[in-house]
């Protein structure tokens, strides 16, 4: 298992935190490898900004992304400099909301900017993001996730970043079943 | 070969009656097991009647009338047909069997024919065997129990005669001479048994809007409960709407050797099964489309399984109980609490040996009374009760649905045991919001003023004129359509569009909320 996942956003989204999560969790709940490059390039202040993680079940002896297995933007800026080197088989997430998509290739949307405004703090789009993002690929489990989302949230805001943590996954959860459903021809209820 | 099986034989005074005097005359051997009533036509025995005597301990009943064209009134042949027909196909589904009731059709010279029929149907019934329904009759209050009792343990006393009460209640606002600050201030008096005071306690629709005004926060429709319940001891509902084919069914339910079969024409395209975390509790609704069919031809049924439909396209199967009773809720609010508590004790029973964790229901008095009028009254359940609206709520919230949007300005129809009583008006308002892409509702005032009845109690002039100003007020505030949250709003309201003075004037599309979103959700 070699897994490698770039996470674009701008400055402030919380973009090397999510990346951050994720490779913990990897490491220290999953017992994996895990390696984590950030970069603020000099594009940072506003600009893009990326996380770049590796998660292998055996030692990672290059931990820089040239093509990565997944990648979510969070950013349009995100999405225009890295969906080229994206693997032509691999899984692309985007932010609902903030991200255009050029072509129509097959992807998963969240409006997690959307979610953690409605859940009280628009600060919370990078965890929402890290939910979605496990549920989806399940690069992570969800007690390493969940756990991970509990030690590295400052002290007093982890109950709503952990609900946070599950609305991404719950939406997740949904998104998949709609498809399993479009896929059997049960797009509504009475069709 | 005489038995102690009963069977009434409702026998129309005409043509048949005629033909079993012949058969009395020669001393035929009609079966002794068979009591004959003299009745002026079979189609005047209404399925409330026919019913009636199954509910009093009869093993059968036969309804023999004239043949078709010979009746002296005209229609009595085919109303027949259809009471028994209706009322037949209601056995069915509450496990009695259709075939301990039967019509028969005479001609005045056919005495064989009719002792053949009279002879065969006994030796059905006497193979079939007695009848599982128990007779219940009404037990008397706890002698303890009187409207002093009754008002103080409902802190009438707090009441301070300020009458925002009845300048709020729909009846008195209907121009009915009803107000129910009177009834509390003459029960208290200690004028409890004065016949005023006995029709304004079951003339009350339960409502709660005084409730919701009383600044002394007297529970009026749970004193009402009470005192109908005080009064039972004498007579049963002093005026039940349908005749009381409700109570009687609900009633005839509280025998435990009954087994309904509740949902045997469920479509194949829904998938429950045996067992499964997640029970659906069907509620009445099935019932209520067979007895209106002729006149109102209600849906509801719809209701039920559009809420099936949806947990499926939720990925729910959930299991259903196979001999669901009733919930109790009209014997409750009608005074007949000792069945209710019968029928609670059978569907506790039931559901504990279910397994089941969470029981989700569509209807708003089914999720009351289980979740709490049941507990109230000391019978608990081992699973979680959550309303259709909730689960809903609860999946459309995680995303990944979306809504055709429903067409035409839409009034929404409260449920009072939602809304009122367990003070969830907003629910419906926040799901239908996102069908109707946020176009505001007709008049949106909520809770809205009662359906106009309330377990099938109290049906008057006074409360189909409030249905009507109420049906008049959402078309003139430009309403299409209404959206109901029990299938009795629609019932109830459909009753009233059906005023025959008013011609179309007063129609209007009906669809329950659980419906409408069935139609119109999809994986987006
Ligand atoms: S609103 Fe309450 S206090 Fe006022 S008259 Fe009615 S019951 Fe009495
Ligand atoms: S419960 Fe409703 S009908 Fe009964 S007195 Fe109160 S407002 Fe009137
Ligand atoms: S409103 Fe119509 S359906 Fe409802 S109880 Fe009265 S008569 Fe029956």
């Amino acid at each position: 298992m070699y897994k490698q996942i770039t996470i674009t956003g701008f400055g402030g989204q919380g973009v090397v935190l999510a990346g951050r999560i994720v490779g913990q969790a990897a490491a220290i709940g999953d017992n994996l490898e895990s390696t984590l490059v950030q970069s603020y390039g000099p594009e940072s202040r506003g600009g893009a900004c990326s996380a770049q993680v590796t998660i292998a079940d055996g030692p990672i002896y290059f931990p820089y992304i040239q093509n990565p297995d997944i990648l979510v933007c969070m950013s349009q800026s995100g999405y225009d400099k890295q969906y080229p080197s994206l693997k032509k088989e691999g899984v692309l997430i985007i932010e609902q909301d903030l991200v255009k998509p050029t072509d129509s290739r097959d992807h998963f949307a969240i409006p997690c900017t959307r979610f953690s405004e409605e859940l009280g703090n628009k600060m919370m789009a990078n965890i929402i993001m890290v939910g979605f993002l496990a549920a989806i690929t399940e690069a992570v489990s969800l007690d390493a996730a969940r756990a991970t989302v509990a030690e590295s949230v400052p002290k007093g805001t982890v109950e709503k970043n952990l609900k946070a943590f599950d609305k991404g996954w719950e939406f997740a959860q949904a998104t998949l079943k709609g498809r399993r459903h479009k896929a059997a021809g049960q797009i509504g209820v009475v069709a | 070969m005489p038995t102690d099986f009963k069977i009434v034989l409702f026998l129309c005074n005409w043509g048949p009656h005629v033909a079993y005097q012949t058969l009395q005359d020669r001393r035929a051997d009609i079966p002794v097991e068979i009591k004959m009533v003299r009745i002026p036509c079979s189609g005047r025995i209404t399925k409330a009647l026919l019913f009636k005597a199954l509910e009093m301990g009869a093993d059968g009943v036969l309804l023999i009338g004239c043949q078709s064209g010979t009746c002296r009134y005209g229609t009595g042949t085919a109303a027949a047909l259809e009471n028994t027909e209706d009322t037949r196909q209601i056995m069915d589904l509450m496990g009695l069997g259709q075939e301990r009731l039967q019509l028969g059709n005479f001609l005045p010279d056919q005495s064989e024919a009719l002792l053949a029929f009279l002879q065969e149907f006994t030796q059905r019934v006497r193979d079939m065997g007695k009848s599982p329904i128990v007779p219940r009759t009404a037990a008397a209050p706890a002698a303890a129990e009187t409207p002093e009792t009754v008002a103080a343990s409902h802190d009438v006393f707090a009441c301070q005669d300020c009458g925002k009460c009845t300048s709020a209640c729909p009846l008195a606002l209907a121009g009915k001479s009803f107000s129910p600050r009177f009834v509390a201030a003459e029960i208290i008096a200690g004028r409890a048994q004065r016949p005023e005071v006995r029709a304004a306690v079951n003339a009350c629709l339960t409502c709660g809007t005084c409730y919701e005004r009383c600044p002394s926060a007297v529970n009026f429709p749970e004193f009402i409960k009470a005192m109908r319940h005080y009064y039972q001891g004498g007579e049963l509902t002093a005026a039940p709407a349908h005749g009381g084919f409700f109570q009687s069914m609900m009633r005839a339910m509280t025998a435990e050797t009954l087994v309904p079969r509740r949902w045997q024409a469920l479509p194949d395209n829904i998938r429950v099964r045996e067992k499964s975390p997640i029970l659906f509790f069907g509620g009445c609704a099935s019932y209520f489309d067979v007895f209106f069919r002729k006149f109102l031809n209600p849906q509801t049924e719809r209701i039920l399984e559009d809420s099936l439909r949806l947990l499926n396209f939720f990925d729910v199967e959930p299991a259903l109980l196979a001999d669901e009773r009733c919930c109790g809720h009209d014997l409750l609010w009608s005074g007949d609490r000792d069945n209710f508590l019968r029928l609670a004790a059978l569907n506790a029973k039931a559901l504990a040996a279910s397994g089941a964790e969470e029981l989700i229901t569509a209807c708003p008095e089914c999720y009351h009374t289980l979740s709490r009028e049941y507990p109230r009254y000391g019978v608990t359940l081992p699973l979680k009760i959550t309303h259709m609206h909730e689960f809903l709520e609860r999946e459309i919230a995680k995303g990944a649905v979306a809504f055709k949007p429903l067409e035409g300005k839409i009034a929404f129809q409260d449920a009072c045991r939602q809304s009122r009583f367990n003070d969830q008006a907003e629910l419906p308002r926040k799901l239908l919001q996102r069908l109707t892409n946020g176009t505001p509702l007709v008049d949106g005032g909520a809770p809205s003023v009662c359906c106009g009845n309330s377990a099938w109690t109290g049906c008057d002039a006074f409360s189909k004129r409030m249905q009507v100003q109420h049906i008049e007020k959402a078309k003139q505030a430009g309403g299409q359509m209404i959206v109901t949250a029990c299938p009795k709003c629609q019932i109830h309201l459909g009753c009233a569009m059906e005023d025959v003075m008013r011609g179309d004037e007063l129609k209007m599309e009906m669809m329950d909320l659980t419906s409408a979103i069935a139609k119109s959700i999809y994986w987006a």
